[in-house]
């Protein structure tokens, strides 16, 4: 999901941010990705409309202000649990 | 690009009816992108193989359309542990003895016995049809009550009210509980002494209403329930003083019930009562009182056997656990 919201700080449609995830080294199917899309969309988190592009319908996603205060939160919520597990790998390590 | 209007179609037929179209449109496209990325690739157009791996990918329809669906549960979770524990219940507790006694029946009774080897077939047939349906019944009960304590616990969450002084205390199966050992004590020394003083003479007594007069066999009851009664204190009373179970016990435990069991069985299938004394009752209707009484106790039979097996099996399953180490009393349990 955190990944999904940060991916989509740019406007993007369903296909063209999928194989942004996997360029970056996160796989993710559609099966999962456009219902997550659908459930964050209903949760206020993200807005769509559908738009020609290439001669082709599509559908483009967007952060909304809830949607980039939520994706600021899980952002450090992700760098907290990061520097913890790093701190325990750290003492392991010693 | 029939394989895949198709393929749309049938993800659409599992699909909410207010977002079918939305959907539909958004996976099309995907899905037609996904295609045209991969024959830009390859410099042609894909074969219809190739499409075909491609929607064999993306997974069967309604499991597509299954994951835009609210996730519901006929049974959830947390409760579902709960339900396959009362249907091993109701299955060990009511459908196992029912067909024990379908096949007892079947074995015992000698009319049905004569029907059934005339026509075993049929009543095989029968007895098969009668089971799943006495099974559908009941395990559909135990469905259809924990379907509804689904959605109760869904709204009222019953689950995660308890409270931990409430939970029972450590359970030692290795333990013979002092209270049942102090009962069966009583009760048998009670037996061991009532016993030879009125059951002796082979007439029962009842006050001034009757009198029951048993018949020449007696003897042979009287005296081996005495010795049963007699063992059962000496075991009692063992349990009282050492109270955990070693394999010596459980198996005289064994034989007691199982000889107890089946010394209960031929008293009723003995036709024990000889006669009945009633005041102003004719003879006529004292002999129909007496066949009446006995037609009856042969009758138990069948359910004297289903407990005699029950109680059997409760011991046997104590002595597979004490072989198998797993009833053990504690080193600290000993100590005291």
């Amino acid at each position: 999901m955190l990944a999904v919201l940060a991916a989509l700080r740019d406007e993007q449609c369903g296909y063209t941010l999928r194989k942004t995830m996997v360029d970056q080294g996160l796989s993710i199917d559609e099966g999962t990705l456009y219902p997550l899309l659908r459930r964050l969309e209903s949760q206020g988190l993200l807005a769509s409309e559908w738009r020609e592009h290439d001669k082709r319908n599509k559908r483009f996603y967007h952060l909304t202000a809830d949607g980039t205060e939520i994706l600021e939160q899980l952002l450090a919520e992700w760098r907290d649990i990061d520097s913890s597990i790093n701190a325990i790998l750290q003492k392991q390590g010693e | 690009m029939d394989l895949v209007e198709r393929y749309l179609q049938a993800v659409e037929f599992w699909l909410p009816k207010q977002q079918k179209a939305d959907i539909i449109a958004e996976l099309s496209e995907d899905l037609h992108a996904q295609i045209e990325d991969q024959a830009a690739v390859l410099g042609r157009a894909l074969t219809e193989a190739e499409v075909e791996a491609i929607l064999k990918q993306r997974g069967r329809p309604v499991l597509v359309a299954n994951r835009f669906l609210p996730q519901e549960h006929l049974i959830g979770p947390v409760l579902f542990p709960i339900y396959i524990f009362v249907l091993k219940i109701v299955t060990a507790a009511y459908l196992v003895p029912w067909a024990l006694v379908w096949i007892g029946m079947m074995v015992y009774s000698p009319d049905k016995r004569a029907d059934f080897a005339a026509h075993w077939f049929a009543r095989v047939g029968e007895g098969w049809g009668a089971i799943w349906s006495t099974a559908f019944i009941a395990l559909g009960t135990v469905t259809l009550v924990f379907a509804v304590l689904e959605r109760v616990q869904a709204r009222k969450h019953f689950l995660e009210q308890w409270e931990p002084h409430k939970l029972p205390a450590v359970r030692n199966p290795a333990l013979i509980p002092r209270s049942s050992s102090l009962f069966e004590a009583g009760a048998t020394l009670f037996c061991l002494i009532w016993w030879p003083t009125h059951m002796y003479s082979g007439v029962v007594r009842l006050g001034p209403l009757a009198e029951i007069s048993l018949s020449p066999v007696w003897p042979y009851f009287f005296w081996s329930i005495l010795a049963l009664t007699a063992v059962s204190v000496m075991i009692s009373s063992a349990n009282l003083m050492r109270p955990y179970w070693t394999m010596q016990r459980a198996v005289l435990r064994l034989l007691i019930d199982c000889a107890g069991a089946t010394l209960f069985c031929l008293l009723l299938k003995a036709n024990i009562v000889a006669g009945i004394a009633i005041p102003n009752t004719s003879p006529e209707k004292a002999i129909e009182l007496t066949n009446a009484l006995n037609l009856w106790m042969e009758r138990g039979v069948l359910v004297a056997i289903a407990i005699g097996a029950i109680t059997a099996g409760t011991s046997l399953y104590r002595i597979v656990r004490l072989k198998t180490g797993k009833l053990r009393p504690t080193l600290a349990f000993l100590a005291h």
